[in-house]
């Protein structure tokens, strides 16, 4: 069954759509990540317009983020503070990643940059979250006598650390400068704006390794932040440059919806190491589909765009 | 079907078809044309619509040719050719192509070199090869041999290559279509064409053209229109999206948002 989408201005078939936002919610549910990494370029793919998908992908995270924000919240496994000063880097961060956007479509570049921040960023945090991963496995027998030695050890003082506005984040136990977590709030808001990404997977590990926020504040943080993040990266686009369709982001939301349900039940029976290795490997394979795209030899070297974009920006 | 009726009392007040003109007198030619749709409605199910144009030429002869040409509303498009540096493929070089139809499609009667001269088809701009496809600022005017106002484009030949891409790609579509035999000759004058439009035809006013052929040259032709537009919830989405394009945000965030604590409340009562 087709249906015509008002704004990406093509008809798609339905079941495409919603078994789409299935996958992709079944993934997103079984391994806690956004999946946008993985709809975005899909839904190109399918022949929406990259604008509209990168527009109406970010609609579509704020409604799954949310429900996930929701339940972290009740299960008081969200730092509410950290959440806001993250926001705050975020909100400019959104702002200058839809103005890039735009600037980059009028110049017939969009597609390009997109694709090489994916590349980029799919490759680097995929390669390492392999590596890592898989150490894990192979070190299974021997990690709880080390990890009992790890903890006791007394952490080294680092760069960050002599930051200046230092604040007391209470949930997460840490005092720490609220200067890189703005800062990683911004750039993670910029990726997600350019990306039309949630940003999790960037947004994850920098709390982590960076910020050395407790594990189970990470993700119920990560999912606030990036819920008010794609609202208004959403709002933005839809208000500066008409983008959003929502009749897809409601296909789409319907969709992921119903197939997080099952993949969290099924995440829960599957051990962590095994199902990062599956996550890491799939996140490569993404990345290395982008890099082959790129490179290889295009079948039509012309591209036709509408020149209306132009006129607008210039 | 008030088209069809309106058709048929021009037929009846034709005189008889088969019938030759008077001695002496001028041979009379005239051509009658409607759709069977002037307007195509894009709702939630659309997905592409297929319309007969159909008509009467008054004084057809053996040997005369019957070509229907469809324009869609015309826009700017600008044409980027990729070049490969530092081993990725790049956008580069664009040219701006002003007013080019966003919908064009050719049926004749036979292949048009068969009946048509070049000039002919040039001038009325009949056939994908003839459609003129113009960017203003790689172009200038100069004096070649003699001959003043020729227009000449900076890129030299390689202006072709973007133009046929063009082409490619709208053909690729169904944007661009050219179908030889696609006007088909009945009986008494009459003759019928379909006209195919694809999932992606843009929104606006069509104009389809009628020309009846003779000697090489159009001696008779005919413009009915046709509107495409948006209808029902699909235009309420679109003209709110471009109105109010901050209410159309708010509301798409709103809705988001409930649906992600709809979710939640779900996911609770497991």
């Amino acid at each position: 069954m087709q249906i015509y989408l008002p704004i990406a201005e093509i008809s798609v078939n339905i079941f495409l759509i919603l078994g789409l936002g299935l996958a992709v919610g079944f993934l997103s549910g079984m391994f806690g990540v956004g999946g946008g990494f993985l709809l975005t370029p899909i839904l190109i793919f399918v022949g929406i317009p990259p604008a509209v998908a990168v527009s109406t992908q970010a609609n579509q995270i704020a409604a799954s983020s949310a429900s996930g924000a929701l339940a972290h919240f009740r299960r008081r496994t969200l730092d509410v503070k950290m959440g806001l000063v993250l926001l705050a880097g975020g909100v400019f961060g959104s702002v200058a990643g839809v103005w890039l956007f735009s600037v980059l479509q009028a110049r017939g570049q969009i597609d390009l940059v997109i694709s090489l921040c994916y590349v980029l960023f799919l490759g680097v945090i995929g390669a390492l979250m392999f590596i890592e991963s898989v150490n894990a496995i192979r070190k299974r027998g021997r990690t709880e006598v080390r990890g009992e030695a790890g903890r006791g050890r007394r952490r080294k003082r680092r760069w960050i650390d002599a930051l200046p506005l230092k604040t007391r984040f209470p949930v997460s136990g840490l005092y720490i400068s609220i200067i890189p977590v703005v800062v990683i709030g911004f750039l993670v808001g910029a990726l997600a704006a350019l990306m039309g990404v949630g940003g999790g997977f960037v947004m994850v590990p920098a709390m982590i390794y960076i910020l050395r926020m407790p594990t189970n504040v990470v993700i119920g943080t990560s999912l606030f932040q990036i819920l008010f993040v794609t609202a208004l990266t959403a709002f933005l686009q839809a208000a500066q440059n008409q983008t959003v369709d929502v009749i897809l982001a409601a296909l789409l939301i319907i969709g992921s919806v119903i197939g997080a349900q099952f993949g969290a039940r099924v995440g829960a029976r599957v051990r962590a190491e095994e199902l990062r290795v599956a996550l890491a490997a799939m996140v490569l394979a993404v990345a290395v589909k982008l890099a082959f795209d790129l490179t290889a030899t295009p079948p039509d070297l012309y591209e036709l765009m509408e020149a209306a974009l132009a006129v607008r920006l210039a | 079907m008030r088209a069809l009726l309106a058709l048929l009392a021009a037929l009846a007040a034709a005189p008889v078809f088969a019938k030759a003109p008077p001695e002496g007198a001028p041979p009379e030619t005239d051509i009658v044309a409607a759709l069977t749709q002037e307007v195509v409605e894009i709702r939630s199910n659309f997905d592409g619509a297929e319309l007969v144009l159909y008509g009467a030429a008054r004084g057809l002869r053996e040997g005369d040719d019957i070509t229907v040409v469809v324009r869609g509303p015309e826009r700017d498009l600008r044409v980027m050719r990729k070049q490969r540096s530092f081993g990725i493929w790049i956008n580069r070089a664009p040219v701006r192509f002003e007013s080019v139809p966003g919908y064009y499609a050719v049926a004749a009667t036979r292949p048009l070199s068969e009946f048509a001269t070049f000039t002919a088809l040039r001038r009325n701009e009949i056939g994908a090869d003839h459609l003129r496809l113009s960017a203003p600022e790689t172009e200038r005017t100069e004096t070649r041999f003699g001959v003043a106002d020729v227009r000449v484009s900076d890129l030299g030949a390689e202006i072709v290559d973007y133009r046929d891409a063009i082409i490619r790609a709208k053909a690729d579509e169904g944007l661009i279509a050219e179908r030889a035999g696609g006007v088909e000759l009945l009986d008494g004058g009459l003759f019928r064409a379909q006209v195919i439009l694809p999932p992606t035809t843009p929104v606006g006013e069509y104009a389809a053209d009628v020309y009846l052929f003779r000697d090489g040259v159009p001696i008779a032709s005919r413009r009915t229109t046709l509107n495409v537009q948006k209808a029902g919830v699909e235009r309420a989405i679109y003209d709110l999206a471009h109105n109010q394009p901050a209410l159309y945000g708010l509301l798409a965030v709103i809705f988001a948002a409930l649906a992600g604590w709809a979710a939640a409340e779900v996911f609770r009562r497991r």
